[in-house]
Formats: C-alpha cells, sequence, structure tokens
C-alpha cells in the first residue's frame, strides 16, 4: 500500500519543483547584488587601481568613518525617515479613522486620498520645487499675502528649510498609502466589540485607546516598516527637489552612494555604502519583526 | 560573416555622440557641411538633456557597460581626466602635429592632457575675468584694479562715493562655480589648488588660505552682499546688469547679457583679467567643450576626421561667430572677421592667455566636491580659512592616496 507519507513526499517534491524557478529569480534578483556589493567592498576598485579590483580588506570601512560626509548623509537620512514616519503615521491614522466613518461619497474621498501616491515621484518633486521657489513659488506668494513673511523666503536654498521642505513633500505624496494601509486594519475590527465596549460606559477616547489601537498594532507595524524601508532609501524626491543641496544639508546615503559610484567611479566605497545601508535596514526589519512576533504571541 | 563585412563597406559609416540638445540645434549647420564633403561618413547627434552633468552621467553609464554606442565624447573640460583614467578615451597624440596644437590656447592643450596622453582636442573656450564698470571709475577717478588690494580700494570708493550698492559680485554657492573662482584667486596669490604631476595638495599653504581670507574679506568688509554665497552666474550678473555693483566676476557670455540694449549699464562696461596679488601673475579659470574618442569605437578613423573637422579653423570659426562663443583657437581672437562682429575679443584674449585649467587629475569630481564643501563652509563663516582649508587639503590628499 502506498503509505499516506509518501504521497505527502511526492506532493512536496513537485512544490518544490515547481516553486524552484521562482527561488532562482529571487536569488538572482536579491540575493547575487547583495552578495557581490558585500564582495565587493572589500576591494578598491576605482580611478587609482585603473578600474581593477584590488583586495584591500576593510580599508573602505576604515575610510567610512573618517568620511565626514557620509556621517552627515546617515544623519540626514535619519532626520528624513524619523520626520516622515512621524507625520505620515499621525496624519495617516486621522485620514484612515475618517475614512473609516460613513459618509457619503466615501468612495470618492477614498480614491482621491490615493492619487498623491499614485502619481510618479519625479512629478511631484518638480512641482514642489517650483511651489518652494524662491521668486515665483506660489507657497512664498501665499504666505506674504497673508503677512506672514516681510521677503521671499529662499526655501530650498538654507539648510534648515530645504530638508523641511523635502519631508514636507514626501508626507504630502505618501500619508495618503500609510492611511490606506491603515484603514485595511480598522475595516477588519469588529463593530459588535465597540458596541459592548460603550455599552459597559467606554467613552470613544477610551474605544479608541483599548480597542483601535492594539487591534491595529500589527499594522502599524507593518506600515511603519514599509516607510521605513522606502524612506531610509529616498533617492528621486530629493533628488530633484534639491539634489541633495544646499551644501550636502539633504543629501540622504542614497544620493552619497550614486555620487560615489556614478560621479566618482568608487566602486568598491560605494559597495561598502551599500553594505552598511543595508545592514542597518536589516538590523531594523529584524528588530520590528521581533517586536511584531511578540506582539502576535501575546494576542493569541 | 564575410557577406555582411561586405554590405557594411558600402554603407557609410556612422559616427555618433551625445551632447546638450540646445547644442545638437547649433552644430546641426557644421554636421551636415562635413556630410556633404564627407558622403561616406554620417553624423549622428543624439540629443540629451539640457543639464551639463545629466549628460557626463549618461556617458557614463554608456562607458561603464564597455561597449559604448558613442564613438565620440563631447566634453566638458573638466570630464576628460576621469574618463581618460577610466581607459575609455584613444589617446590622440599621433595624430595631431606640434604646430597645429600650438595654434590653441595652452591652457586648453594642457587641460587635454592626462599622464602624457592627449585625449581632447579643443573646440570651444571659456574663461573667467573681472568685468567692471568704467563710467564708476572715471567718477571716483581710478585706474582698473590690477591687485586684490586695488580692487578693494576701488570697491570701497564707489560705494563710499556713489549711489551704487555693492561693490563686487561673484558666485558663492556650493558648486562648480564656486570652485572656478577660487582657482582664480589662489592662482592670484601664487598658490595651487593640486599638482598633476606629484598629486601635492596646495590647499592648506599660505596662499590658499589668504585666498579663502580674501574671499569671506569681501563678504565681511560688505563689498560683497551677505547672498552672494547662494549666487550662481546669474544672479551675479542680474546685479551688474542693473547697475547696482561695481565690479563683476563672470565668463565670456556676461558680456553680450550686460551689453543688451535697454540695460542701464550698456556701453559702461570693461573686462579685463582677474586681479591678482602684487607681483604675482592673474589668473582665468579655464571652461569649454572639447571632443575625445571611444576607446572602443569600431571606426577610429573616421571619429578622427569629424574631430578634426569640428575644431579646423574654418567651421570653428563659422561657428563661435554664429553662436558668439570663444574659441579655442588663438588666430581667431584677432581674425578680422570675428573682431568685427565682436570687438571686444582683443581684450578677452589678454584674458585668454592667463586661462589656467583646473587640475588635471582623474579623481576631479571627488576633490571638487571636497573643496566646494569647505569653501562655502568657510565663506558662509562656519570655519576658519585655516581649519577650512586644511581639513579640504587633508580629505583631497586621501582621496588621492598621497596621505600628508
Amino acid at each position: 500500500m502506498v503509505s499516506r507519507d509518501y504521497i505527502r513526499r511526492r506532493e512536496q517534491r513537485t512544490g518544490w519543483l515547481l516553486m524552484l524557478p521562482a527561488l532562482l529569480v529571487l536569488l538572482l534578483v536579491y540575493a547575487f547584488p547583495i552578495l557581490r556589493a558585500f564582495w565587493l567592498s572589500f576591494f578598491t576598485e576605482n580611478l587609482s587601481t585603473n578600474l581593477e579590483p584590488v583586495f584591500s580588506g576593510l580599508d573602505n570601512y576604515g575610510l567610512m568613518v573618517g568620511d565626514g560626509r557620509f556621517w552627515q548623509s546617515m544623519r540626514n537620512t535619519a532626520v528624513f525617515t524619523l520626520f516622515t514616519l512621524f507625520f505620515e503615521l499621525g496624519l495617516g491614522l486621522i485620514i484612515a479613522l475618517a475614512l473609516d466613518q460613513a459618509f457619503r461619497g466615501r468612495g470618492l474621498a477614498r480614491t482621491i486620498a490615493i492619487l498623491p501616491w499614485a502619481l510618479p515621484t519625479a512629478l511631484i518633486a518638480l512641482a514642489w520645487r517650483w511651489i518652494f521657489n524662491t521668486e515665483f513659488g506660489v507657497w512664498n506668494d501665499m504666505l506674504m499675502r497673508l503677512h506672514l513673511i516681510g521677503n521671499p523666503v529662499n526655501w530650498l536654498g538654507e539648510p534648515f528649510w530645504a530638508m523641511v521642505a523635502v519631508i514636507a513633500a514626501d508626507v504630502w505624496k505618501t500619508t495618503s498609502f500609510v492611511a490606506i494601509l491603515l484603514l485595511a486594519g480598522l475595516q477588519s475590527i469588529s463593530q459588535d466589540l465597540y458596541e459592548a465596549h460603550a455599552l459597559d460606559g467606554a467613552s470613544p477616547w477610551q474605544s479608541f485607546r483599548q480597542i483601535t489601537l492594539p487591534l491595529i498594532a500589527p499594522q502599524i507595524v507593518i506600515t511603519m516598516l514599509f516607510r521605513f524601508a522606502q524612506s531610509f532609501g529616498i533617492f528621486d524626491l530629493i533628488q530633484v527637489m534639491t539634489g541633495g543641496g544646499p551644501g550636502g544639508a539633504t543629501e540622504t546615503v542614497s544620493i552619497y552612494i550614486y555620487a560615489a559610484v556614478m560621479r566618482y567611479l568608487d566602486f568598491g566605497y560605494g559597495a561598502a555604502l551599500v553594505t552598511v545601508t543595508f545592514l542597518v535596514l536589516v538590523a531594523v526589519v529584524a528588530l520590528s519583526w521581533l517586536y511584531i512576533s511578540r506582539l502576535r504571541a501575546k494576542t493569541e | 560573416m564575410l557577406v555582411g563585412a561586405h554590405v557594411w563597406s558600402q554603407q557609410p559609416v556612422t559616427i555618433s555622440f551625445l551632447l546638450r540638445a540646445v547644442e545638437a540645434d547649433q552644430m546641426q549647420g557644421l554636421a551636415e557641411q562635413f556630410m556633404a564633403e564627407n558622403p561616406n561618413i554620417r553624423i549622428q547627434m543624439v540629443r540629451g538633456p539640457n543639464a551639463a552633468d545629466a549628460v557626463e552621467n549618461l556617458y557614463t553609464t554608456s562607458f561603464l557597460l564597455g561597449d559604448s554606442p558613442y564613438d565620440i565624447l563631447f566634453s566638458d573640460v573638466v570630464w576628460i581626466p576621469k574618463f581618460a583614467a577610466a581607459g575609455w578615451l584613444l589617446d590622440l597624440s599621433d595624430r595631431v602635429s606640434e604646430a597645429d596644437l600650438s595654434d590653441f590656447l595652452p591652457a586648453d592643450v594642457a587641460a587635454g592632457l592626462y599622464q602624457g596622453g592627449l585625449y581632447r582636442m579643443p573646440f570651444r573656450s571659456d574663461m573667467g575675468m573681472l568685468y567692471y564698470r568704467t563710467d564708476l571709475l572715471e567718477q571716483v577717478g581710478l585706474a582698473p584694479p590690477e591687485t586684490f588690494d586695488d580692487l578693494i580700494t576701488a570697491a570701497e570708493t564707489i560705494q563710499a562715493q556713489t549711489d551704487v550698492d555693492w561693490g563686487f559680485t561673484w558666485q558663492g554657492l556650493q558648486y562648480e562655480g564656486l570652485v572656478t573662482n577660487f582657482v582664480e584667486i589662489i592662482a592670484g596669490y601664487g598658490g595651487f589648488w593640486i599638482d598633476p604631476t606629484t598629486l601635492e595638495v596646495g590647499l592648506d599653504q599660505p596662499a590658499g588660505v589668504q585666498a579663502v581670507e580674501f574671499m569671506k574679506g569681501l563678504i565681511d568688509r560688505r563689498i560683497s552682499p551677505p547672498g552672494v554665497t547662494n549666487y550662481i552666474e546669474e544672479d551675479s550678473l542680474r546685479q551688474f546688469q542693473n547697475g547696482n555693483v561695481a565690479f563683476l566676476r563672470n565668463w565670456p557670455y556676461a558680456w553680450a547679457e550686460a551689453n543688451r540694449p535697454g540695460t542701464p549699464v550698456a556701453g559702461k562696461i570693461a573686462l579685463k583679467p582677474m586681479v591678482h596679488a602684487a607681483g604675482e601673475q592673474p589668473a582665468a579659470c579655464l571652461g569649454g567643450w572639447g571632443f575625445g574618442i571611444s576607446s572602443t569605437t569600431p571606426h577610429p578613423e573616421e571619429a578622427w576626421r569629424v574631430v578634426e573637422f569640428f575644431t579646423s579653423p574654418g567651421p570653428l570659426k563659422d561657428f563661435i561667430t554664429e553662436f558668439a562663443y570663444v574659441p579655442s583657437r588663438r588666430a581667431l581672437f584677432t581674425d578680422p572677421d570675428v573682431l568685427a562682429t565682436f570687438p571686444h575679443y582683443e581684450q578677452l584674449l589678454e584674458v585668454a592667455e592667463t586661462a589656467v585649467p583646473r587640475p588635471p587629475v582623474g579623481q576631479y569630481a571627488q576633490v571638487s566636491d571636497i573643496l566646494q564643501r569647505y569653501l562655502s563652509a568657510a565663506i558662509s563663516d562656519q570655519m576658519t580659512a585655516e581649519a577650512a582649508m586644511r581639513a579640504a587639503a587633508g580629505e583631497s590628499r586621501r582621496v588621492l592616496g598621497v596621505e600628508g
């Protein structure tokens, strides 16, 4: 008699065989470039070596420690990521709560809310660059009409304001995406819970704290993960809006990597930068994953 | 294979290169003239973006792939060492005679040299200089300034005695333009940025620090407006055009802009080589565009014919006269036809003779970024001149691999 185990094993084997092409593609597309960058980061490969890789151990990582521009770009990336995450989560949650209520035209409102996310980033960045233009921008025009400022402010030319401007642009673009993700979480919460809670005498604020937040916590964490990974690798928006300027005040790690590889042809150092950025990303994602699984274990 | 080769030999060879779309329009006339004279060679000008660094990136990407679709590199003067160091360009020294080279401005030739090879044929040149208001100098009874001190005296006198607000505008934003201003000043103090043969870095020597202190001093003494640290060419020119400033550092294009009919300063301006320290020589930072040939092109002979044509005296003269550019050939500055259109080219030649290239090192983009960062920090008062130059010199030495 053919054992059940045998059938199961055969099915498993077929399953693996069917998945093999997909796994190979994944390996080729993800694992290979990362491993190759890791490998390359132990070599010096730049114009001083005629673009030939020469083994140099940890030299590239040593250079990074003393490279002020690397630390500045890391700091910029951290500031950008923290502030965009904070505002996008906060505003996104408010919008999600609003869109979760029943009102006329809700479908339309939901569609409009996703629009900024659906538009191409480079176009949006170009539009924001015009909005913040010193002489012709609408933002300065509005503020001056309201007499909030006397003279035009050079938004993208001042280090502090340039960072504020790119954060504002990213928040505008991505908040709706966060809202949609959180809305999905909100809709999975049964209304019965709120009714029962209200019967027990809970206020809406208590319901929000005790039911809504704990139940959408996984969605919040996943959204944060998504957004963290995207913000940490931000390139297009900033490249188009400020090019990393003024004076490197908005230069993120991705923009620095691009300069190291494309402008300086310093492939070894670029690879080391990629490796470090990747490891930071992996570390944060791993920590969040740990947190989610703890959360799951608690609720089960 | 043989059949294919046979068919190909009947076909005209296509020589292609990438350039900014505006320039492709301007160079179309010359290209057509060449193709009419050489029916077996077609020139294909690929129209790229109008931002020069975007064009550089496109060239870089295509060369990195190993088999560039471009036979010719149409290049800003500062790209050449990088492309040569990467091995992407052919050495042209065997193709051009000493006699022909000596007709070009010496700095234009020097800018194409990398480790003994010649990788660029100069096309149109560019250089920085001092513009001044003849009427204002006359009003206060001063001669055009020769030295840094003369400039400071003249500017302060004019600011005190006339209703002109500012003495001198230049380019102080953190970008390549700031470096070109600095190159002229450090050379004017007898110093240097990087010696291309020894790779010695001279930023932290006295002349380097003096140069930065001069630039800072212009702002501190209110000779230059505080906003100059955010200026690019257009901003500094606009102040000068409006009659708001006595002296301007800019490129040759500013002449026509400031003399445009209806401009308050039209007809009241003159140009001269940059000011310098007493006992030193003036210097003009060299810019401009030229041609290199890809080391992977299957048609180096035909590519050379194209380059030779574009950079030869006749076509070059037609081109610079029609589009008001500066020639790289010395004889064209004093050519009667050119002078009939642009009488000021006689003074411009004086400036051109003082031109110095930016250091032709492979890592130019990197060392320029370093210098830009620290110059900007110094002139916007975030660092002292000495600390900024010491840091810039240290980082530059690390990049160049010459630990000091």
